[in-house]
């Protein structure tokens, strides 16, 4: 463990720092700020950053700072939902494709590639226009729309790993499939991935913003980052916090989760 | 979704961006309708951009909504009008006379008038209106409730139409002065549904040439156009652009730019930041109703007046109205309107009361907590479904309903909020999947009451729209109504519907906000009126002014 700390390098410990911060916003947001973030006091309203206001307050007189914490559930905790979905569907399809018989490859690949053809947003929009708008949909729409991705990395990873002389060995040696796919498959198909996951997450975490921002996700008066950015927008002349803040930590999520993925995948390598 | 709204997120933006490198300053004092630093020049195209919703069809016979009353004002016209004061004029009908039991009313229509297509407005144009608007088929709520006591209209002569009603009906001046009763030509009608609400014929001083959807409604000017006092003057502007720009601050950015002359439903604080500078600002509340929260009473847990109460009681709305709307309007405590003269107010009864509220719902059996701390009754959670139409409710107003919901959690209310757009809204409302709702209302005049309040407002018109939302049935209510409506004595009109509107207020069927906003910001454009019926703009009479 020592070792692979070293090797994150400072912007890495940086990064995890960082994503550490998240991750407690997530489990413990009081730590963080002890407010409730729905409280209003409207005289209270459009107060610039200050002593005590760090990031100020909306036009409800909330304060933003606590609200960013507590939305950090909804935000990461929806980036992370929707790369789990994407990922254990990537699991299934990419082995499928990598070790089952010819038919299934072909097929599942047709699948992927028609999947592909449509950009991430276009198809996490047509699933919110099926569903309807809300945190369920557009998790369940990221994690759809990021499945391909992931799964043809599988499957290529799969695919080599089972053509590697290693394998080969294995089998002449004797041994069931089942332990050559633990042994040998998961591990060296899977750690590769670890370091994609860890940039999807930050990817997942802008696309669930993003809906939200257009109005199709979280509801009033949650505060996930992305509604926090579309109410604030109105006010982007006169109370420019109201969208930077939320605005900042949106990307100094996604920025540390990119650069903690490619350390990791360096490690990994 | 209906939105193209990563587009609309990117233009929003840009137009952000140019908004604060364009100028914005003038000289202008930021009231009146002229506008100093330009001189008035005949012809151009004005573009209007509107935050309503896009109506889906052009003719306000069918559905009428607000939206449809806005772009159609600049297309047909009504029978008669009404000014500022409230007095009914002569529009397309130059007079009218009213039998002794009320129940028979003569139109004169002036003479050699024709809609733009070269059909005679007569009266037999007047009574194939009326009956379109009564045919089922149609799909009418707002015009077919407005002359529902209508039972015939005769062609005595080309130029008299002669109404035969079923009761006596004090407001059918009023009613017919709305657009959403506005005379179109019958040979348009004929043309079927699709065809007249792609371009509905009319007298007005402009013509539908173009609707590309989603984006505008082009309009040109009616080269033959008569006025309302029998001359004969087109309006000065050549046409009309009617944007649809869903995006508040969109609108107000393109305004500064001068990509658009006219915008309506902007931000209070846009109206604030537009003060001192060449924007002009035209508020002209809507008559009828305020705007409040209806409370629906047909099923649990609204049927208890004290959850009601308690609701009321716990909200707050006051403080956040004084500072959302930055002084732009004021709360009412009334069901009316304050343009109307009939309006009657009771600010005691909406006194905010924590303790009074929590005693409330403790005494009506909401006495458990659960682990969200939200109030329960046999294992029920105190919800209020609450959908939220985005095409009638500015940010503002949608930021007061999340201090509100914040308001009420006090007391243990769950309110969810749920934004969506007008056709989803409408479906929520169909399907009585809300407690709690405000639904904008306009019309000319108290008879608005009747339509809101009354037990026979509960069944679906034609469309499928019921107007009252808190679904009241309390015959008392409905006896002082009808009788408002025969009567034919003001004094008395005024104290029927001044017990009427008691009854809704104590009753707690409705939170009363504040006036239902209608402010029009205006640029590089002098001579922009709005109509004394439903307050919606005029450009008859605009010009725009060389800057």
């Amino acid at each position: 463990m020592r070792g692979t700390a070293r090797r994150l390098g400072v912007p890495g410990g940086v990064a995890a720092a960082v994503v550490a911060l998240m991750l407690l916003a997530v489990v413990a947001p009081g730590v963080l700020a002890p407010g409730d973030p729905t409280a209003i006091d409207p005289a209270g309203a459009m107060q610039a950053p200050g002593w005590g206001v760090w990031f100020g307050t909306d036009e409800s007189g909330r304060d933003v700072w606590t609200r960013v914490v507590h939305g950090a559930s909804s935000s990461l905790g929806v980036g992370l939902a929707a790369t789990a979905i994407g990922t254990g569907l990537a699991l299934v399809l990419g082995f499928a494709a990598g070790l089952g018989p010819r038919w299934l490859d072909v097929g599942v690949a047709r699948v992927v590639e028609v999947l592909y053809a449509l950009p991430t947003m276009v198809l996490a929009l047509l699933l919110v226009a099926v569903q309807g708008p809300g945190v369920a949909a557009s998790v369940l729409a990221v994690g759809l729309a990021t499945a391909p991705g992931y799964a043809r990395i599988l499957r290529a990873r799969a695919r080599t790993v089972a053509g590697s002389g290693y394998v080969a060995a294995a089998r002449l040696e004797g041994r069931s499939g089942a332990w050559v796919l633990r042994r040998h498959v998961l591990p060296n198909s899977l750690w590769p991935l670890v370091a994609v996951v860890t940039l999807g997450i930050g990817q997942a975490v802008v696309w669930v913003a993003a809906l939200s921002f257009i109005g199709l996700g979280a509801k009033p008066p949650s505060s996930e980052w992305g509604a926090m950015l579309n109410a604030g927008r109105l006010y982007l002349t006169t109370s420019w916090w109201l969208t930077v803040c939320p605005g900042l930590v949106i990307t100094a999520t996604a920025a540390a989760l990119t650069v903690l993925g490619r350390r990791l995948g360096r490690v990994a390598s | 979704m209906r939105r193209p709204a990563p587009v609309i997120a990117l233009s929003a933006l840009a137009l952000v961006l140019s908004a604060c490198s364009g100028s914005t300053g003038g000289d202008g004092e930021g009231s009146g309708s002229s506008d100093p630093s330009g001189s008035a020049q005949a012809g151009g195209t004005l573009v209007y951009a509107t935050g309503d919703a896009e109506p889906t069809c052009l003719d306000p016979h069918v559905g009428g909504n607000y939206p449809q009353a806005l772009i159609s004002t600049q297309y047909l016209e009504p029978l008669v009008g009404r000014d500022a004061d409230g007095t009914i004029t002569p529009w397309l009908a130059t007079g009218w006379t009213v039998s002794e039991d009320g129940l028979t009313w003569d139109f004169t229509l002036a003479e050699g008038r024709t809609f733009t297509d070269g059909t005679p407005v007569d009266a037999a144009a007047v009574k194939a209106n009326v009956e379109h608007l009564q045919d089922p088929d149609t799909g009418s709520s707002t015009g077919y409730l407005a002359v529902g006591k209508v039972s015939e209209v005769e062609v005595v002569d080309a130029t008299t139409a002669r109404f035969h009603l079923s009761a006596p009906d004090a407001a059918l001046l009023e009613s017919l002065s709305q657009q959403w009763t506005a005379i179109q030509s019958p040979a348009g009608i004929e043309r079927g549904q699709d065809a007249n609400c792609a371009a509905p014929i009319g007298t007005g001083p402009f013509v539908v040439e173009a609707w590309t959807p989603q984006q505008q409604v082009d309009l040109v000017r009616n080269e033959d156009y008569v006025r309302p006092d029998g001359t004969a003057e087109p309006a000065a502007l050549e046409g009309i652009t009617w944007r649809f720009l869903p995006d508040a601050a969109t609108r107000y950015a393109a305004l500064g730019s001068g990509q658009v002359n006219v915008i309506d439903n902007p931000q209070p604080d846009s109206i604030v930041a537009s003060e001192g500078t060449d924007i002009t600002h035209i508020d002209a509340p809507r008559p009828g109703s305020s705007n409040r929260i209806e409370l629906n009473t047909a099923q649990a847990p609204f049927d208890d007046v004290a959850v009601r109460e308690a609701f009321i009681r716990s909200a707050n709305p006051e403080p956040g109205i004084e500072t959302l709307f930055a002084g732009v309007t004021a709360p009412s405590y009334s069901p009316l309107a304050s343009v109307e003269p009939t309006a009657y107010s009771d600010e005691s009864l909406f006194g905010y009361d924590l303790d009074e509220a929590e005693a409330l719902l403790d005494g009506a059996g909401w006495t458990e907590r659960d682990a969200d701390g939200y109030r329960t009754r046999d294992g029920e959670r105190l919800t209020v479904r609450f959908p939220v139409s985005t095409n009638q409710s500015v940010a503002a107003e949608q930021s007061l309903f999340e201090q509100i919901q914040a308001n009420t959690r006090q007391a243990g209310f769950e309110v969810v909020l749920e934004p969506m757009d007008l056709s989803a809204w409408y479906t929520a409302l169909g399907e009585n999947a809300y407690e709690a709702v405000s639904a904008p209302y306009t019309k000319v005049g108290p008879d608005v009451l009747r339509v809101l309040y009354h037990s026979d407002s509960t069944v679906p018109a034609p469309s499928g729209y019921f107007a009252n939302h808190a679904q009241v049935k309390d015959p008392a209510l409905d006896a002082l109504l009808d009788a408002a409506s025969a009567s034919q004595d003001e004094a008395e009109r005024a104290d029927l519907y001044a017990q009427a509107q008691a009854i809704v207020l104590e009753g707690f069927y409705i939170l009363p906000l504040y006036d239902q906003q209608n402010h029009f910001l205006t640029r590089g454009v002098e001579g922009v009126e709005t109509l004394g019926t439903v307050s919606t703009p005029t450009f008859v009479d605009a010009a725009l002014t060389q800057s």
